[in-house]
């Protein structure tokens, strides 16, 4: 055989195996990607959560979604009860009476506090985390009116900034 | 042929005896029966006794496959769907004809391979017997990081098992559980994501464990398994066949293996096989019947109960994970990553890479703790003790909140299971 030939030979035998390794690795990955969901079927991230005179003030729970919403006059505030270290849904402790608790070189009034009750992070009346495993302090989250019917909404996908508060008007 | 002789052969004809009568029948007794053609027709005494296996390995698969029965017929009986999920349990509780008995024995089972498994590993370990020897076509290392692969798919059948009651002890299992693929640094909300199908939990969740649990990690035990046994065959054996090996070759050794010669495996192995699995069958319908499975509320994401603690295989990682988020000026580690991937990723990496690095005599090959490896066994007990440590602090001392307590100052007892 000649040279080329053998050449020749190489070269198709090494398509062959490209296109067959190609092939294979197609149907895997497109098995792969059919366990990557497109369509969520999730309760939504953003949602209402009755009407803002409906709140009680101090403290709200919303189970469902995991919330705290707090009133107090007319501020309304949201922080999540999700513990950042790994997901359990903390409690929230009342204080017997308010108290200032640092936190490095913060300085925090509080009257509740949130503990979780898987590893123990401890989380001051903000969210700030001040004990425990937990990497960061528990999200705010943004707040509106639907000015069509009066409902105040949360969006958990919008994290605001911790001492954000929705005014009410 | 007398009559006599006869009646013999044809009564041997028709009920099948474990004794041959030479060394020709006995490889075809092995040979030609399916169950057995993966055995060699003899082995050494030495393989076969009780003290030197334990016979944990065979164990192992023996409590593989009675979860394998009665997977299966729980099977037919159990709805992976998040509303009928916990209700179908505890239709097994209390309406299924013998549903507690199967439920039992499946769970038992499950709890039971996790420890033979674990102590199969620790048998290995103290013989040398990932090492080769004076064979040289063994590479035992290979099956040392089979068997290690094995512990792991051991380790997440049991932990995608306990989620399927969709109780709150699952939820909040698959919750700790994905959080901790979560805080792995740049892929983890994608591994996250794909684990859950979706970015919280939900029906996608437990149809992905479910099908993991009967069907994906299975096939993958049970293909590992398969290639696990044929390794022993192509290894020429198991380890203590090396110290046969070693006494014809090395007379200065003085090794004595008088009255270890090969026998036949049929009778010899088959019969204590049979002996094995029955007494692990035993064993597990023994507890089956009188140790109750727990089964918690339905799940509820709003509530986490308190203390939440995960089965005693992996409270050393619950401790872990607790206690080991890193903080420094200008950035945090999530101790999900640090104590639930990187250490325990380090301390199975460690002891897989030792089999290739052991550099020990041959003749601590297949004996129980070598005077030439009382370091590393020193230190490979260390490991040991350092999990067992973990779990019995975590069981015992972690109470409400996580925070430390006597065990005897409870208010109730922390279930053990």
């Amino acid at each position: 055989m000649s040279d080329v030939k053998k050449k020749r030979r190489e070269v198709l035998k090494n398509i062959g195996r490209l296109v067959g390794y190609g092939v294979l690795g197609g149907v895997f990955a497109g098995f792969a990607r059919s366990l990557w969901p497109n369509v969520l079927y999730e309760p939504p991230k953003r949602f209402r959560l009755g009407k803002p005179e409906d709140l009680a003030d101090g403290v709200n729970f919303f189970p469902e979604q995991r919330l705290f919403v707090f009133k107090k006059g007319n501020e309304i505030w949201a922080i999540s009860a999700i513990c950042q270290h790994l997901g359990c849904t903390v409690n929230f402790v009342q204080l017997p009476e308010p108290k200032v608790l640092k936190v490095g070189n913060l300085e925090i009034k509080e009257e509740w506090e949130f503990h979780c009750p898987c590893h123990g992070s401890l989380y001051a009346g903000d969210g700030t985390i001040y004990a425990g495993p937990a990497p960061r302090g528990l999200p705010w989250y943004y707040l509106e009116i639907d000015p069509a019917t009066g409902m105040l909404i949360v969006d958990t996908s919008k994290e605001v900034e911790k001492g954000w508060k929705f005014k009410l008007a | 042929m007398s009559l006599k002789e006869r009646l013999y052969k044809v009564w041997r004809a028709l009920v099948w005896t474990f004794d041959p009568a030479d060394r020709a029948e006995a490889g075809k007794a092995i040979t030609r029966n399916f169950w057995l053609h993966w055995f060699p027709p003899r082995m050494t005494k030495r393989s076969l006794s009780w003290s030197y296996s334990l016979w944990l390995g065979t164990i192992s698969w023996v409590l593989f496959v009675i979860l394998t029965v009665t997977g299966v017929v729980l099977m037919f009986l159990y709805i992976p769907s998040v509303e009928r999920a916990y209700w179908t349990i505890k239709d097994l509780e209390y309406s299924v004809s013998w549903g507690w008995f199967l439920r039992n024995m499946h769970r038992w089972g499950a709890h039971m391979m996790v420890a033979a498994v674990f102590l199969h590993m620790m048998r290995v370990f103290y013989t040398g017997a990932y090492k080769n020897g004076v064979s040289h076509a063994a590479r035992r290392e290979i099956n040392w990081t089979v068997g290690m692969i094995l512990l792991v798919l051991t380790l997440l059948l049991s932990y995608t098992g306990y989620l399927l009651p969709w109780d709150q002890l699952a939820y909040w299992a698959i919750t700790i559980g994905v959080k901790i693929a979560e805080s792995v640094p740049i892929l983890g909300p994608k591994i996250k994501f794909v684990m859950a199908g979706g970015t919280e939990l939900g029906q996608p969740t437990l149809i992905r464990f479910y099908a993991l649990h009967v069907m994906g990690l299975p096939l993958a035990v049970l293909l590992l398994f398969s290639y696990h046994m044929w390794r022993i065959r192509k290894d020429e054996g198991l380890a203590a066949v090396e110290q046969f090996r070693l006494a014809k070759k090395r007379k200065d050794l003085q090794i004595d293996t008088s009255g270890e010669e090969p026998v036949y495996s049929t009778p010899w192995a088959v019969r204590r096989i049979v002996l094995v699995s029955l007494a692990t069958l035993v064993w597990v319908m023994f507890l089956a019947t009188f140790l109750d499975s727990p089964l918690e509320e339905p799940a509820d994401p709003s509530w986490t109960p308190n203390p939440a603690k995960a089965p005693w295989y992996f409270l050393w990682l619950q401790e872990l994970l607790a206690i080991t988020t890193i903080r420094t000026p200008w950035f945090t580690i999530n101790g999900g990553f640090v104590g639930g991937v990187v250490i325990p990723g380090l301390m199975g990496l460690a002891a897989t890479v030792w089999a290739f690095l052991d550099k020990s005599p041959a003749e601590a090959t297949g004996v129980w703790f070598h005077k030439s490896r009382t370091v590393q066994n020193i230190v490979f007990t260390l490991g040991v003790l350092f999990i067992v440590g973990l779990i019995l602090f975590a069981m015992y001392f972690r109470g409400p909140n996580w925070k430390v307590y006597w065990p005897w100052a409870w208010p109730e007892l922390p279930e053990i299971i």
